[in-house]
C-alpha cells in the first residue's frame, strides 16, 4: 500500500511537468503580443522592445521556460503585469472562495446524486426510475449559468431566502458563508449530480445482477443493506472514477459560476487576467487549477484500493 | 407429525417478452425435518426456480409453500427476511461469483448471525472463525480476514456453507453445490456437508443433475421434467427400479466404471434424444412425449397424473405399470 502510494505520488511528477511546459507555452501559442499590449497604444516601437526585453520575451524559448519552472517550484509564480502583485499572493488570496464552492458542491453533489442513482437502480423501469433519468437529462443539457440566474432569481429575489451574491468567508461566519455558498453550489452542482447520478445507476444495475447480491438476499439481508453496503461497495470504483473526471467540469463551471454569483474566487480573477491578457496570472491560474485536479485523481486512485481488495499495484 | 417442508402445487411463472415461460408448473413434495431430499433432472427443468421459490428469491408464485406450518408465500418481507439465512439457508453453484467479491469472509459469514442472533460485530467475528474451523478451512483466525479472491474454489463453497449454517438452519436448500468443483473437491464438499447436517441436525434439499451424488447423499428423490415431478420414491425405489422413462433415461446416461459409448449393453452410456421442451407455450399431454421411446397416442394427448406405484413410489406415467411388470 505504502509503495502504490508512493508510485502514484511520483507518477504524478511527469503529469505536471507536461501541464506545465503547456502552461508556460500559452504564452507563445495565444494570438497577441503581451509586450505591444503592455505597452499600450500610443506605444513607439522601442517602448515594446523594451517591455519584451524586460518581460524577458527576447529570449530562447527553453532557458526561460527552466528559469521559469525552477521560480515556480519555489513558489514564485512571477508578477502580475497589470497590479505589479505577486501572482501566487493573488491567487492565495482568492483561494478560499473557489476550494469553498467546489467542496460544497462536491458534498451536495454527492449527497443526492448516489441515493438518486441507487434508488433508479433499485426502482429500475418505475417512474421513480424515469424521474432521476430526466433530471439527468436536465441536469447536463441546461447550462450553468441559466441554472445560476434561475436559483438566484426564484430564492434570492423572490422569496428572499439566500443572498443574491457576495462570498463571506469561512472565518468570519459559517452561516453567512453556507447562505452564500448555497445557490452557487447547488447551479454547479447539477451537471456534476446528473453525471454521479447516471453511472451510479448503470453500475448499479449491473451490480444488482450479480450472484453474491441474491446470496445476500439469501442470507435474510435487509434491501437497505443490500443496496447500499453489498452493492454499492462493488459500485464504488466505477463511480468515484466519474467524480474525479467529473472534477474538471466542476473547475470550469467554477469559473464561470463564480461570475454569475459575484464571487471573488480565482475564476473571477482567472477571466479578468484573460481580458488583459495577464499572462502571469493565467499560468498561476492553470498551474494552479491543473495541480489540484492532479491531486484530486492521485485521492480516487488511492481511494480505489480502499474500495476494491482487488485491487493491488 | 406435519413435515418441516410442505410445497403444495407451486407454479412459478415469469412474463418475459416472448411471452410467459411456465417454470415450475404445479409441483407437490414435502421434505421431513433432519431429511436429505434429492432433486434431480436436466437443465432447465425447473430445480432451481422450486429452490428460490422456496426463499423467495423470485416473484411470489401461486400455491402454497408451508415451512413449521407457516405459508411461506403469505409472509410480509420482513417476516420472509427473518427466515432467510436463519431457518432456511442457501448454497449456490457457483462459488467464485456468489460470494461478494469486496466483503472480507468473516464479515460475510458474520453478517448471518448479527442479523438473526443479534451478536456484536467481534462476537460475529468469532462465530466466523468457529464455522471455519468447522467446514475445515485451515488457519481461520487468519482467513476471516481474507477476501473471496484469496481463496480457491473449493474453499469458497466451504465458505458458503459456512455462511448456511453459522445459525443451525432447519432446511438447508443446496443448489449443485458441487456442479462446479474438481471432482476431488466435489467428495470433499459431499462429505463435509453429510458430517455437518448430522451436527446440526438440518434437513437438505439437494438440486443435482449428478445421480451419484444423489445416490450418496439422499434418502429421496424426487424427479422434475419440464416444470413438473415426473417421479418421486426412496433412493433404493428410484434406482433399482426406475418407472419413468425419463427417469431411466438419466441412469443410462450415468456413467459407470467401465462405461463407453461404444460398447453395447449394460454398461453402454446412452443419452436422452432431443431437447426440454420449451416452457413459453402450455404442453399437451404427457411432457416427456416427444423424447420417450415408448411413446403413444395417449402421452401426446393426455397429461399423466402422478400415482402411487409402490409404498414410497410415485410416478406419472401413463405405462408405469408395463414398466413394473418388466423389471
Amino acid at each position: 500500500m505504502l509503495a502504490y502510494t508512493v508510485r502514484r505520488v511520483i507518477a504524478t511528477i511527469p503529469v505536471m511537468l507536461i501541464v506545465a511546459l503547456f502552461v508556460f507555452s500559452l504564452l507563445y501559442i495565444a494570438p497577441g503580443d503581451p509586450a505591444a499590449i503592455i505597452a499600450g497604444d500610443q506605444a513607439t516601437p522601442d517602448d515594446v522592445e523594451r517591455i519584451r526585453a524586460s518581460l524577458g520575451l527576447d529570449r530562447p524559448f527553453l532557458i526561460r521556460f527552466t528559469e521559469w519552472l525552477f521560480r515556480v517550484m519555489q513558489g514564485d509564480l512571477g508578477v502580475s503585469i497589470f497590479t505589479n502583485l505577486p501572482v501566487s499572493h493573488m491567487i492565495k488570496q482568492r483561494l478560499e472562495p473557489t476550494y469553498s464552492l467546489m467542496l460544497l458542491t462536491l458534498i451536495i453533489a454527492l449527497t443526492f446524486a448516489i441515493p438518486m442513482g441507487v434508488l433508479a437502480a433499485w426502482k429500475q423501469g418505475t417512474w421513480i426510475d424515469r424521474l432521476v433519468m430526466v433530471f439527468a437529462v436536465l441536469g447536463f443539457s441546461v447550462p450553468v449559468f441559466v441554472v445560476g440566474y434561475v436559483l438566484a432569481y426564484t430564492f434570492a429575489l423572490q422569496l428572499d431566502w439566500f443572498p443574491v451574491q457576495g462570498y463571506t468567508p469561512i472565518g468570519t461566519s459559517f452561516t453567512g458563508w453556507l447562505s452564500n455558498l448555497m445557490l452557487p453550489a447547488v447551479a454547479l452542482g447539477g451537471a456534476f449530480i446528473a453525471l454521479i447520478a447516471r453511472i451510479t445507476r448503470a453500475t448499479m444495475l449491473e451490480v444488482l445482477s450479480q450472484d453474491y447480491v441474491r446470496t445476500a438476499k439469501a442470507k435474510g439481508v435487509g434491501q437497505g443493506a443490500i443496496l447500499f453496503v453489498h452493492a454499492l461497495k462493488n459500485a464504488a470504483v466505477p463511480i468515484i472514477t466519474i467524480i474525479g473526471i467529473g472534477f474538471a467540469g466542476l473547475i470550469g463551471g467554477a469559473v464561470v459560476t463564480e461570475s454569475v454569483f459575484a464571487i471573488p474566487g480565482v475564476g473571477r480573477l482567472v477571466v479578468d487576467a484573460i481580458l488583459r491578457r495577464d499572462y502571469p496570472v493565467i499560468q498561476g491560474v492553470v498551474l494552479m487549477f491543473s495541480f489540484t485536479y492532479v491531486i484530486v485523481n492521485l485521492i480516487v486512485d488511492l481511494l480505489y484500493t480502499v474500495f476494491d481488495p482487488r485491487i493491488r499495484y | 407429525m406435519p413435515p418441516l417442508l410442505d410445497v403444495q402445487n407451486l407454479q412459478t411463472h415469469f412474463g418475459t417478452i416472448d411471452g410467459v415461460v411456465r417454470a415450475v408448473e404445479g409441483v407437490s413434495f414435502h421434505i421431513n425435518a433432519g431429511e436429505t431430499v434429492g432433486v434431480v433432472g436436466e437443465s432447465g427443468c425447473g430445480k432451481s426456480v422450486t429452490a428460490m421459490s422456496i426463499l423467495r428469491l423470485i416473484q411470489t408464485p401461486p400455491g402454497k409453500i408451508l415451512f413449521q406450518g407457516r405459508d411461506l408465500l403469505e409472509l410480509s418481507e420482513p417476516e420472509m427476511q427473518a427466515i432467510r439465512g436463519k431457518d432456511i439457508s442457501m448454497i449456490f453453484q457457483e462459488p467464485m461469483t456468489s460470494l461478494n467479491p469486496v466483503l472480507t469472509v468473516g464479515r460475510q459469514i458474520g453478517e448471518t448471525v448479527v442479523l438473526h442472533e443479534g451478536l456484536s460485530a467481534r462476537e460475529a467475528e468469532q462465530r466466523a472463525v468457529e464455522m471455519l474451523t468447522l467446514v475445515g478451512i485451515p488457519a481461520p483466525g487468519r482467513r476471516v480476514r481474507e477476501y473471496p479472491h484469496q481463496l480457491s474454489g473449493g474453499m469458497r463453497q466451504r465458505v458458503m456453507i459456512a455462511m448456511a449454517l453459522a445459525c443451525s438452519p432447519q432446511l438447508l436448500v443446496a443448489d449443485e453445490p458441487t456442479t462446479a468443483l474438481d471432482v476431488t473437491i466435489q467428495a470433499q464438499i459431499l462429505e463435509l456437508m453429510r458430517d455437518l447436517k448430522t451436527r446440526v441436525g438440518a434437513a437438505i434439499m439437494l438440486i443435482t443433475h449428478d445421480l451419484g451424488v444423489v445416490a450418496e447423499m439422499a434418502q429421496r428423490v424426487i424427479v422434475m421434467y419440464a416444470g413438473r415431478k415426473v417421479e418421486e420414491g426412496t433412493v433404493e425405489e428410484i434406482f433399482l427400479n426406475p418407472l419413468h422413462p425419463y427417469t431411466r433415461g438419466l441412469m443410462g446416461a450415468m456413467p459407470k466404471l467401465g462405461s463407453s459409448l461404444h460398447e453395447t449393453g449394460r454398461t453402454k452410456l446412452t443419452e436422452i434424444q432431443g431437447q426440454v421442451p420449451s416452457l413459453r407455450k402450455p404442453i399437451i399431454g404427457c411432457a416427456f412425449a416427444s423424447r420417450c421411446p415408448g411413446v403413444t397416442d395417449v402421452c401426446r394427448k393426455i397429461a399423466p397424473a402422478i400415482e402411487q406405484k409402490a409404498p414410497a413410489h410415485w410416478v406419472a406415467c401413463h405405462y408405469a405399470e408395463r414398466a413394473m411388470a418388466a423389471a
